[in-house]
């Protein structure tokens, strides 16, 4: 029996380099600052366990707040402008399936990263008032990513995951 | 004496003589005349004669060129009504006679497939437009491309990212539909995305094949 005909269908493009929506970035970030946090966390541990080995005194860095707060900063800093300088994307962002480019989709340069690295804590004065634009703004520009020249765009790529889906059901015509 | 030569009272003179008995003259010189030339005919053999001359010397003499500038070749094709010609000639006819396959025979089609630049016709392709008529989800469902995509990609994180990756997109979807709705205002002229990344430069199609000929 032959199989049926290949006939013309309209194909599921994706959304590859389309300006990803809120709620994804929200959930990305929230990813990252749970990732950031429980890598600095895991590492002041872990640093403290050491001087504890190395010297026998009983040190507990989280106490020691300004300390932890000015080594949480630094974190932060290297943790987002050095993914984003690297590929583009955080942990939370691959995740999510979004990267950050520049604004006409080239990719971001590593002084980009490092302004919207410095600049991402503008967007939570006047009660997160910056990432307004994300919901408005037709490009969902955040007020970091004005300064930096950068957008977020999905890299997630969503007809190779409808293939996947396809695949994974029985074939109805073996060839 | 009576002369039959050249002088004033010949024979020939008196033949057109309008003097009385001329008639009957002329009568019998004209009769005599012509029983002369029939019995010189009769002895004579032009084609002997044609024979001995040298047609090639002959034809040596005449200048073709001469005579052929003469004609004004312009004038005389006005003068041919070519459609009428080609009305006259039964083409059916003509191509009944042709014996194709006799004329595919001789045909060289490897020496015609050599000449071709197939780089160039396939550089003429739009394949994008030829990709958008398959449709690839029948072609995964239906071949053995799905067994294979699933065995590479199978895996619980892959389905779950997807599935978290799609219900994130889905509620961007539909924030961005409410906040559309309640600033009343379309979504549809606006660029989704970046341009290098939504419109990629598209690449100039190479010469035609007369280029490369």
């Amino acid at each position: 029996m032959n199989p049926p005909p290949v006939t013309a269908a309209p194909l599921d493009a994706g959304r590859q380099g389309h300006y990803a929506g809120g709620v994804t970035r929200l959930v990305a970030f929230a990813a990252d600052v749970g990732a950031s946090w429980g890598i600095f966390t895991l590492a002041l541990a872990g640093l403290s366990f050491a001087i504890n080995l190395v010297t026998g005194n009983q040190v507990n860095l989280g106490s020691r707040q300004v300390l932890a707060l000015s080594g949480l900063v630094i974190w932060e800093f290297i943790y987002f402008a050095y993914q984003w300088s690297l590929a583009g994307k955080t942990i939370g962002m691959a995740v999510l399936g979004i990267r950050v480019v520049s604004k006409d989709g080239d990719a971001i340069t590593p002084r980009q990263a490092v302004i919207r690295t410095i600049t991402l804590p503008l967007s939570f004065l006047f009660f997160g008032l910056g990432f307004l634009g994300i919901l408005l703004n037709r490009d969902r520009h955040a007020w970091h990513d004005r300064l930096a020249g950068t957008v977020v765009v999905y890299s997630w790529d969503a007809r190779a995951a409808r293939l996947r889906w396809l695949a994974k059901q029985e074939p109805t015509t073996p060839v | 004496m009576r002369s039959w030569g050249n002088g004033p009272d010949t024979v020939a003179d008196r033949a057109v003589s309008p003097l009385p008995g001329a008639s009957r003259m002329e009568q019998l010189v004209e009769s005599i005349a012509e029983r002369v030339v029939n019995l010189v005919l009769d002895a004579i053999d032009i084609n002997a004669i044609v024979g001995q001359v040298d047609m090639d010397a002959l034809l040596a003499k005449v200048d073709i060129d001469a005579i052929v500038s003469k004609v004004d070749v312009d004038s005389l094709i006005d003068r041919v009504d070519v459609q009428k010609i080609i009305d006259r000639v039964d083409v059916d006819e003509i191509v009944n006679r042709v014996d194709v396959d006799q004329i595919v025979e001789r045909v060289d089609v490897e020496a015609i497939i050599e000449r071709v630049d197939v780089q160039a016709i396939i550089e003429r392709v739009d394949i994008e437009q030829v990709i958008q008529r398959v449709d690839i989800d029948k072609l995964v469902e239906q071949t053995e491309l799905g067994t294979i995509i699933a065995h590479s990609t199978s895996g619980v994180a892959s389905e779950v990212l997807d599935v978290v990756r799609a219900q994130g997109v889905g509620l961007d979807d539909f924030v961005a539909r409410w906040v559309n709705r309640i600033l009343r205002r379309s979504s549809e002229d606006w660029s989704p995305g970046p341009p290098k990344l939504v419109n990629p430069p598209v690449p100039v199609p190479a010469l035609p094949l007369e280029a490369s000929a």
